[in-house]
């Protein structure tokens, strides 16, 4: 952090700087206060009005603040300086590429980018060579290697550069900036970059008392900011916003109304009501007009009515808890054995293990398809191949099997089997490995301590194999669980309807999908998300509970 | 127990061992052939019954007399499995039996009946109370007086070699002769009419940029988490931690709004953009970086270098297995995501299409076509796969740290 | 070495990334090269002042479609001054267009002129999305209401304020591209070789009813195992057509109640429902009937003329023959149809509303009917008489006598959401269908949550 050329005065800049601190307090505030006029930049939901004026007022403020940190030479007002201009350098360089097409210009891009590909393997071939050149043994092959693939790597990323027409987008980039808006982008951008060089400069920072901790701040919130601010935008930001929506009759189309809990109030609206006969009308026993029967418990003479005012949540929440229930052990438990088979150390293994994997890496949306036409009732393979067992079976042992024929994704019996199958298959292979990774770091010296002790292969397996393995099972169960939660693509390709026979496939994120994006209840649909969130939440902590137990007892 | 009778039962349980590995790698591999076996059929061969995994194609041969070449079939001449091609189909045929026994039933050509009795006086016999015409049916040399039960048809299938001998039978249960054939062209159709190309571009773009972008963000984030002291780290580091469980559907309704307000809808960017900046990856990163010896970087301090220096010098090249972990399920992400394409991209606009959205799309389509959507299916599962199965080991490797460290 | 390792690994990952992308790059090589690319980087590049642009969409359900629509496209582009066309295909049916352009419309991104099923009408113009023509078309010398079937019309110029409709209510959503009927679309070599009555001769002689359909359906489902003798999919107009042919229907009369549980609605169920389980004829409910009947394994297809371009591809004689009439001595049809309409959002809505006016003249209508798919909207007699000469099928007189038999007009609900109605009334037929609902538990409580989507 020394730059023994810049010998200025340390305090010529910083009247200055604290000067430009006053001027950006007015600018922020007069923005703010713009936004509620009609020469407002851009026509906002109100809500956006109050947090732009919030975020911007707030920013004048902890302008003036750094000002009078400034003026006593305490850090505090470089840290402000600093972050405050950082933002505005941020916000101005993401509007300069806004104003010039920038983001939206990677659909141009898409469209010369295949006529680039050919030069991108010339690159690649630059840097083969280069590394070629790297492990070669003798050096002056080595350096005239490397330098080839310089040159090589250089001049196809040139080519490249020239494919996909790159000099034109540039020079439409600049044309689209030539106007008085992305002046003032690219002017204020200027103005907070030359801000930021004033108060970064040693000077600056001897004047204020800079300590090696101040700039360790400053470098941490440097690094993380990148990341920070994306996330807060794509992630923090809209988070909050789900939650505010689903307070709200949001639908995509008008500004969004208030209304308190009432969302929350129809997703949790049930009844449970006594049954008089099995059969007993569900009219006869709930509020008709409010409720819809969900399902019944029926016994003898009587038995309980299950009703609620949306009974497709309920519904759909009776899937996606079915569907985990069956999937979760349906791709845990053959993993475990398959990994305890792939631990041995038996030639071959490794082929075996990469051919279980090869299903969590294909496409989901591909996967689907495939499975469609292997479940077909009438000419797919999975009932040819049940039909050749019963044959088989009916010829060896004389039995009188019949032929199920069996309607995989059009019977509401076998729907929620058939998605729960295809998601067992694709998941299987994949924790597979993570049991392997967990079963090669248990210590060797366990086992033979057990040997010595004359355990066999069963004892082991129940008193060393499955206790040791308890982190990767709780990892494996819970990522499997939270996926499984999850469910869409399967069901949304697989069935079609997407809800299934008889709504027996609709799935909570499938009834959000639908809520959001085909009913237009945007709220809803966000409320939807949160009690999602909440029961994925609750099913881990479950399982966390579970595992700090067993570890207890393990202890 | 002996030696020998130890070897046969390891011997056996080996056995075992590799009779259940191979039938579990069989129901995996099962889907995969049959969608590349699919992928080369014609649609015709798609609907058979009795499904069969090699492509085939119907044989024809030119028959004279037939100004067409004939479809063959195999019929039974003289008890023996014969080559005939199908001349004439849909010919009438009349299932006929005599009056008093109803169940000897023989098939005569409609053309080949006369009525008992002539034309000009026709006879009849009254059966369970219904009258019923009578006919002249040829049985053996024999002329006996029959009634039609029931109608059908048949075709008419001759010898290729000698076109005047003639084999009358049902033509749907015939079996066809077929020889073994591939339809690459399935691919090529596939891509040039229903612009699964495009798609596949935008697909490659997309996953780059992601998987680049993503690099980038949560490198330089898990280093300062990792590295860095200053004020508020441990708070946002709790925050980030605390939205790794949060499940991505929870945000498609006010990111779909958020792409709404910035007018990204509709556009690549769109499904780039929101990827770049995770918790999850940031964490990862930092949980690789905590365990690098701290004294290297000491020493580097010391000698001038600067953070940035560190990071790109020393930490980088250091951290490759753990870059390729991270890039190789951001990777993955990218290229099989569906349900975000599917509510920001336009279905009209195929320009911006990626691949899953293009396979939606293509299955409304060509829903009479399974070959042609197993061939798109093959195109956007190949391209991981055969990537997975060149760098096997190291996919993997990546897999199975992940769940050790997580 | 675990650095080479890495070096080989990640150089694969981008070299194969890169030349399966590459397998696509000489496609698009060719129109990009075409235009200069920084055209196609500008979104904005200004068009000659005078031209507008505009884009269309329909929902094409095959590859012939889409390239009937974008030669009309093309054509129209070349007569109609001043505006320049794009069209899109939009998704198919199984694939949510609808439900996709519900959303584009509130992204802004949707096109000017689409066409949207006539279900769809309601809910579209009720939340705002499409744009109220009726003072443009008050405006336009030649423009009358009474060249369409009167049917979609009444829907098209619902004033859901007034709930007045007509040419005088204030409201036009559009105007119909087409129609169409159902039809039973016939193997002949199946039916032949069942020695089975030919349903077209009955038809002719007045005796096609559900008796003799029947007949028919059993005779050839006793082929074989896997030979059927009806199928039909899994969506409300086919089993629509079983409740109106009794004399039920899904709402009362004025649209505003649940008519399912009336002893005619529930009477049709119940054959339709004897049909899979009793008699055993039909193709599994619920699995497309399509490839099977493409196969050659299905003795009569029941469905709409759009289907009738792929069915042209089959191997097999094949012929149309009208729906068999039922106790109400109708056939119960439907007249479908679906519409052009304008984006609420457009920037052009003058030369929107011309460019759905130029969508359904005589002439265009014309052309979409040669490729067979569909019925021209405009009732006229010539319309009629060249629509008998796309053929085949021979019997194209079928789909006609289906419109003449006054069928039941797919509408939307504009006393409440056709969707929702169509969520719960679905699922709930689709139990009785595949045999774990009873008619009678259907009958006594669908209505009771049906008409909870009316709007009271």
């Amino acid at each position: 952090m020394t730059h023994p050329t810049q010998a200025h005065t340390p305090n010529a800049a910083l009247p200055l700087l604290a000067a430009w601190r006053g001027l950006f307090a007015v600018l922020a505030a007069t923005l703010a206060a713009l936004l509620w006029t009609n020469q407002a930049p851009a026509d906002l939901a109100l809500w956006l009005k109050i947090v732009f004026s919030l975020v911007l007022g707030l920013a004048a403020l902890l302008s003036l603040f750094a000002i009078f940190h400034i003026l006593r030479r305490s850090h505090t007002g470089r840290s402000l300086a600093l972050g405050l201009d950082y933002l505005g350098f941020v916000a101005s360089f993401v509007t300069v590429l806004h104003l010039g097409q920038v983001f939206v210009g990677i659909d141009s891009f898409a469209d010369t980018f295949g006529r680039g590909i050919p030069a991108l393997g010339v690159v690649l071939l630059g840097y083969l060579i280069d590394a070629a050149g790297e492990r070669s043994p003798f050096n002056g092959t080595q350096t005239t290697l490397r330098q080839i693939g310089r040159w090589v790597a250089l001049i196809g990323f040139g080519f490249f550069l020239w494919q996909v027409s790159a000099l034109q987008g540039i020079l439409f980039v600049a044309s689209s900036l030539a106007n008085p808006a992305g002046f003032t982008a690219l002017g204020s951008a200027a103005i907070f970059g030359l801000a930021l060089w004033g108060m970064w400069r040693n000077p600056a920072a001897q004047a204020l008392n800079s300590k090696n901790q101040h700039e360790a701040m400053l470098n941490g919130w440097l690094f993380l900011s990148p990341n920070l601010i994306g996330f807060l935008i794509f992630f923090a930001g809209p988070l909050l916003l789900s939650f505010y929506f689903s307070f709200t009759d949001s639908d995509a189309f008008n500004p969004p109304n208030w209304v308190g809990l009432e969302n929350y109030a129809k997703i949790l609206n049930i009844r449970f009501a006594g049954l008089e006969s099995a059969t007993q009308l569900a009219r006869d026993v709930v509020d008709i007009k409010i409720y819809d029967e969900v399902g019944r418990l029926t016994w003898g003479s009587g038995g309980i009515l299950f009703a609620a005012a949306d009974k497709f949540f309920w519904l759909a929440l009776r899937n996606t808890l079915t569907f985990a229930l069956f999937a979760v052990p349906l791709s845990v438990l053959p993993a475990l054995v398959l990994a305890n088979i792939l631990n041995s150390k038996l030639p071959g293994m490794k082929f075996f293990r990469a051919v279980y994997f090869l299903p969590s890496i294909a496409a989901i949306v591909g996967i689907s398809l495939v499975w469609q036409w292997l479940y077909n009732a009438t000419i797919g393979y999975i009932n040819y191949f049940i039909t050749l067992g019963i044959e088989f079976w009916n010829a060896a042992f004389n039995a009188g099997l019949v032929d199920p024929k069996i309607q995989w994704v059009s019977d509401e019996k076998t729907a929620l089997f058939a998605v729960i199958l295809i998601a067992a298959w694709q998941t299987v292979g994949f924790n597979t490995v993570l049991f392997l990774a967990g079963l090669q770091n248990i210590p060797g010296e366990l086992y033979e301590a057990a040997t010595v002790d004359g355990a066999g292969a069963w004892d082991k397996f129940w008193r060393i194999t499955i206790p040791m393995l308890a982190p990767s099972t709780f990892y494996v169960i819970s990522t499997t669980t939270i996926q499984a939660m999850q469910v869409f693509e399967q069901v949304f390709i697989l069935m079609n309807p997407a809800e299934g026979p008889n709504n027996s496939t609709l799935t909570l994120v499938l009834y959000l999908y639908r809520s959001g994006f085909v009913n237009f209840k945007q709220g809803y649909a966000s409320a939807i998300a949160w009690v999602l969130f909440i029961v994925i939440f609750g099913l881990t902590l479950l399982q966390f509970q579970r595992q700090r137990k067993s570890s207890i007892y393990e202890a | 127990m002996n030696i020998k009778s130890y070897r046969l039962l390891r011997w056996l349980g080996n056995g075992l061992v590799y009779f259940i590995l191979t039938a579990f790698a069989f129901v995996m591999l099962f889907p995969f052939a049959y969608m590349l076996s699919t992928s080369l059929k014609i649609p015709s061969d798609t609907f058979r019954y009795p499904p069969r995994m090699l492509p085939r194609d119907p044989v024809s041969q030119a028959v004279p007399g037939y100004d067409e070449p004939l479809p063959l079939y195999y019929v039974l001449v003289n008890g023996e499995k014969t080559q005939f091609a199908l001349a004439q189909s849909n010919l009438k045929v009349g299932r006929y039996a005599p009056a008093e026994n109803l169940s000897q039933v023989v098939e005569r050509r409609l053309t080949e009946v006369r009525p008992t009795g002539g034309a000009m006086n026709p006879q009849s016999v009254t059966v369970d109370g219904k009258e019923q015409k009578l006919f002249d049916v040829t049985v053996d040399g024999q002329v006996i007086p029959m009634i039609l039960v029931s109608q059908t048809t048949v075709g008419e299938f001759v010898n290729p070699q000698n076109p005047q001998e003639k084999v009358y039978q049902n033509v749907r249960l015939s079996e066809p002769v077929e020889n073994v054939s591939a339809h690459p062209e399935n691919y090529s159709d596939v891509i040039a009419l229903r612009g699964l190309d495009r798609a596949l571009t935008n697909t490659a773009l997309v996953t780059i940029l992601v998987v680049l972008g993503q690099l980038a963000t949560s490198v330089i984030g898990g280093y300062a988490f990792a590295r860095l002291r200053f004020a508020g780290r441990d708070t946002v580091f709790v925050l980030y931690l605390g939205t790794i469980m949060i499940p991505f559907v929870m945000l498609i309704v006010p990111l779909y709004q958020l792409m709404v307000f910035i007018g990204w809808t509709d556009r690549l960017v769109s499904l780039v953009m929101p990827w770049i900046f995770t918790a999850y990856g940031t964490f990862l990163m930092r949980q690789h970086f905590i365990t690098f010896p701290k004294e290297i970087e000491e020493a580097a301090l010391i000698d001038g270098a600067s953070r940035l220096q560190i990071l790109s010098k020393i930490l980088i090249p250091a951290s490759v297995p753990a870059l390729a972990t991270q890039s190789t399920f951001t990777f993955l992400y990218a290229w099989n995501s569906f349900i975000w394409p599917l509510i920001v991209i336009n279905v009209g606009n195929e320009e911006n299409h990626v691949l899953t959205l293009a396979l939606n799309v293509l299955r409304g389509r060509a829903s009479d076509t399974p070959n042609l959507i197993l061939a798109g299916a093959a195109i956007a599962i190949l391209p991981p796969l055969v990537v997975f199965i060149l760098g096997q080991h190291f996919f993997v490797e990546s897999v199975a740290s992940s769940g050790v460290k997580g | 070495m675990k650095h080479n390792l890495l070096w080989k690994f990640a150089s694969l990952l981008v070299v194969l990334s890169f030349v399966f992308a590459a397998c696509g790059a000489p496609a698009t090589e060719a129109p990009a090269a075409t235009e200069a690319p920084a055209a196609t980087e500008a979104p904005a590049e200004p068009a000659p002042a005078e031209e507008v642009s505009l884009r269309w969409r329909t929902r094409p359900d095959n590859q012939e479609e889409i390239d009937v629509y974008s030669n009309i496209s093309a054509e129209l582009d070349a007569e109609m001054e001043g505006i320049t066309l794009t069209y899109e295909p939009g998704g198919t049916e199984g694939a949510n267009y609808q439900e996709q352009l519900r959303a584009e419309v509130a992204a802004g991104t949707a096109p000017d002129v689409f066409w949207i099923p006539g279900t769809d009408v309601a809910d579209f113009a009720t939340r705002g999305l499409i744009l109220n023509a009726a003072d443009l078309a008050a405006a336009t010398d030649g423009y009358s209401a009474d060249a369409f079937y009167p049917g979609p019309m009444a829907h098209l110029t619902y004033n859901p304020e007034t709930a007045a409709s007509g040419a005088e209510s204030g409201a036009l959503w559009g105007l119909p591209r087409d129609v169409s009927t159902f039809a039973l679309y016939l193997n002949l070599d199946l039916i032949a070789e069942a020695g089975a009555p030919d349903p077209r001769e009955l038809a002719a002689k007045g005796e096609w009813d559900w008796d003799a359909f029947l007949e028919v359906a059993q005779k050839t489902r006793a082929l074989g195992s896997d030979i059927y003798g009806y199928g039909a999919s899994a969506w409300w107009g086919p089993y629509g057509v079983w409740l109106n042919a009794a004399g039920g229907g899904f709402f009362n009369a004025e649209r505003t109640a649940c008519a399912l549980n009336t002893p005619e609605s529930l009477a049709g169920l119940d054959f339709q429902r004897a049909l899979y389980a009793d008699y055993d004829v039909a193709t599994p409910y619920g699995e497309d009937p399509e490839p099977p009947f493409r196969a050659g394994k299905v003795a009569m297809f029941q469905n709409g003329r759009w289907a009738t371009p792929g069915v042209r591809t089959v191997e097999f004689n094949w012929d149309v023959v009208e729906l068999p009439k039922g106790p109400n001595v109708t056939q119960g049809n439907w007249l479908f149809w679906g519409a052009y309409v304008i984006n609420a959002k457009t920037e052009h809505p003058e030369e929107a509303w011309k460019l759905v006016q130029a969508l359904t003249t005589a002439q265009t209508q014309g052309k979409v009917a040669a490729l067979g798919a569909n019925i021209p909207s405009r009732q006229s007699q010539e319309a009629f008489d060249a629509f008998l000469t796309f053929t085949p099928p021979a019997n194209n007189q079928a789909f006609l006598n289906g419109l003449a038999d006054s069928p039941a007009t797919e509408g939307p609900l504009w006393a409440g959401s056709w969707p929702e109605y169509d969520k719960i009334m679905g699922p709930a037929i689709q139990a009785v269908l595949t045999g774990s609902k009873s008619v009678d538990d259907f009958g006594a409580t669908i209505c009771d949550e049906a008409d909870k989507v009316f709007v009271k």
